[in-house]
């Protein structure tokens, strides 16, 4: 994927960029605001990060420009202090997501890869599959080799958010915000057990190949075996 | 300034200042009105009494001759208020009275001009006067001194003169007297703002008790005081919390480096070091956001960002995201939630202070402990939600000191932790209007947060 990373602390912006590049995607960087607007509205790219404040152009007073003038690339907005309402004000102006530094890269990479990836709004299937496990978003039922596993509502919505980011990785906080709508770290291990749960019902006690991995270090990632 | 520039520059003095000049205004208005209906109505008083006279002395003419109106002419008094008389012939030939001949008169009303003899000014006297033509060329003329009705115009006049300068003098008088006071109070309000900037704090508006606009405005200035001295309580208090507790830390964080500094040798003991550092950081990091969060909340203009929050709904899920952990450490979590039940308020900062509720009791118990989430109606007063726990409980010394930052008690020095959590409900509760109590449940510890005049929904 390409990524503009508009971030005003130069360590930042390279620290991004250089993992990004590690894991073989593309990223250029702009220093501030008026760089930033200028290169993004060239086009061309599949996801921004823009960083909350920014000399020359405000983060928010950025992504509404941009939205203004059509642009629907995805934006996760970085910020360093998460005070009460940013968050929303961040999505009110147009971004996608939102995240507080100082954070790990891998938790960015996962939320750049769902951003990235995700479908247009109007042709989100209402049925989704990983191997033989089948999904219906509309009936909210679960069957794993034709046969149908009973979850609790809370269980669906984990699955669920699991299997429309399937084959890529989501973050602990991801799963947290996502879910529970959680917007702070609990202390407790409520994704874990939950995760737990989740794997015994869908493998019908160990019977079936294990779908949700543990990306250790980073979340998990539903995948067909051998995918 | 010097204090009469001050005087007449402030807002009350101008304000009298205004109020006697439309006085002034207004009472010259009506002055003129009263002096011109005056002297209208002397004129028509004084005509109607010259027209009498001469009806009268035409009557005489004609029923007594000539001789007759001239002896009856002669007759007539010459006193102060007496009129003037002339009667003369065709030729212009003067046959009595005292006004001098006139060669030109008309019949009809006309004013002539008398010289004053008997009088030192020598200023001639203004006389409206009536002509009467008796026929055959003599002259009847009939006048009274206008200064009469001069005189009158003239003490109208001063006296309203003298009216609207004592009165101007009153007001002006007046307003001065009303902005010393009124300056004397501005002042005070200076001086303690003047106090307050060089560093004396507790220092207040002096207020009368008369509830008038000036005690007000001193009400509202102390109760913005005592605001911004809480806010600079609580950031003075965030500040020594910091120094005094992350020294601990960041101490350690050093410790390990330099030991890796000096001790490692391989690249595995490097990385050892290195994976410790960032979990010490990690934890900096964290004690740091969880005491900026606090700041945010404690200074966080209360209901910006609030919508309803439907508190029951939010109150099982959380309980319904702890279950399975709380099952899985042998915890049994109940619930007792009245349903329904909306509050005024921010959802997550709510859902992160029932969240830290129920963590709480599931860190700081022993497995097997039970753990109670209700909430329900509080008669009239408002809505209670409450966690409570039948485990070992709290030294009941350390009950009021369980909401200070970074306060841990000796029990739980051991378990993960920065002493943070009841710190952020109790800032949460108070952004709400809400109380955070804390009190023994047996033998366990319940903590509940009273919501006051909560709209429940049937």
């Amino acid at each position: 994927m390409k990524v503009l990373v508009i971030e005003d602390d130069a360590e930042t912006a390279a620290y991004i960029v250089r993992g990004l590049h590690e894991h073989g995607h593309v990223a250029d960087q702009a220093l501030d605001g008026r760089d930033g607007l200028f290169m993004a509205s060239g086009g061309g790219y599949d996801v921004l990060v823009v960083d909350r404040m920014l000399p020359g152009l405000d983060g928010l007073g950025l992504v509404r420009t941009l939205r203004g003038a059509g642009m629907q690339a995805p934006v996760l907005f970085l910020t360093a202090l998460s005070g009460i309402g940013d968050r929303v004000q961040g999505l009110e102006a147009g971004g996608d997501d939102y995240l507080v530094k100082p954070f790990a890269f891998t938790e960015l990479l996962a939320r750049l890869n769902a951003l990235a990836r995700r479908p247009p709004l109007s042709d989100v299937p209402t049925t989704h599959s990983v191997a033989d496990l089948h999904l219906d978003l509309l009936k909210r039922t679960v069957t794993r080799g034709g046969e149908r596993v009973e979850l609790q509502p809370r269980e669906f919505r984990l699955l669920e958010f699991l299997v429309r980011h399937a084959d890529r990785v989501v973050t602990r906080t991801m799963l947290l915000e996502g879910v529970w709508d959680f917007h702070f770290d609990p202390k407790t291990n409520i994704v874990e057990t939950h995760i737990s749960r989740l794997r015994a019902k869908i493998s019908r006690g160990g019977n079936d190949p294990e779908l949700i991995h543990t990306v250790r270090g980073s979340g998990y990632a539903i995948r067909a075996p051998g995918a | 300034m010097p204090p009469v520039l001050r005087l007449l520059r402030t807002a009350s003095f101008r304000l009298a200042a205004l109020y006697v000049a439309v006085f002034a205004v207004s009472a010259l208005v009506l002055g003129a009105a009263v002096f011109l209906a005056a002297r209208s109505a002397l004129e028509q008083q004084m005509a109607a009494r010259i027209e009498t006279e001469a009806a009268y002395l035409r009557d005489e003419f004609r029923s007594g001759g000539l001789d007759h109106l001239l002896f009856i002419v002669r007759s007539r008094g010459r006193g102060a208020s007496a009129l003037d008389y002339l009667v003369q012939d065709r030729e212009g030939i003067h046959l009595a009275g005292e006004m001098p001949v006139a060669t030109t008169v008309r019949p009809g009303w006309t004013t002539v001009e008398v010289p004053e003899a008997s009088e030192d000014s020598g200023r001639p006297e203004r006389v409206r006067a009536l002509v009467s033509d008796l026929g055959g060329g003599l002259l009847l003329m009939v006048g009274d001194d206008l200064s009469r009705i001069t005189e009158v115009e003239e003490a109208v006049a001063t006296a309203f003169l003298w009216t609207v300068g004592l009165a101007a003098l009153l007001g002006i008088g007046g307003g001065i007297l009303l902005s010393r006071t009124f300056l004397a109070r501005v002042d005070a309000i200076a001086r303690t703002a003047e106090a307050i900037i060089g560093g004396d704090l507790a220092r207040r508006v002096p207020v009368r008790g008369t509830n008038d606009d000036l005690d007000r405005l001193a009400g509202t200035l102390n109760r913005m005081l005592d605001r911004i001295g809480t806010l600079m309580d609580s950031l003075r208090q965030v500040s020594s919390d910091v120094a005094h507790d992350l020294r601990t830390p960041l101490s350690r964080l050093y410790q390990r480096l330099e030991d890796a500094k000096t001790h490692a040798r391989s690249v595995a003991e490097y990385e050892v070091a290195v994976e410790g550092a960032a979990r010490e950081a990690e934890g900096l990091l964290e004690t740091f956001s969880a005491l900026l969060r606090i700041a945010q909340v404690e200074g966080a203009s209360p209901h910006a960002g609030f919508r309803d929050v439907d508190l029951s709904a939010m109150a099982e899920a959380v309980a319904d995201a702890y279950r399975p952990d709380a099952e899985e450490a042998g915890h049994h979590l109940i619930t007792q939630v009245a349903p329904g039940i909306v509050v005024y308020g921010d959802q997550e900062l709510l859902t992160q202070a029932v969240a830290n509720l129920v963590e709480n009791a599931l860190r700081h118990t022993p497995a097997g402990t039970h753990i109670g989430v209700s909430l329900s109606r509080n008669g009239e007063a408002g809505v209670c939600l409450t966690v409570e726990d039948d485990g070992p409980g709290v030294a009941a010394g350390d009950m009021p000191r369980l909401a200070d930052r970074f306060f841990r008690s000796e029990r739980s020095r051991t378990t993960p932790g920065n002493g943070l959590g009841l710190s952020l409900i109790a800032a949460v509760a108070e952004l709400h209007g809400a109380a955070l109590q804390l009190s023994d449940a047996g033998s366990g510890l319940r903590a509940s947060l009273l919501f006051p005049n909560v709209r429940v929904t049937p």
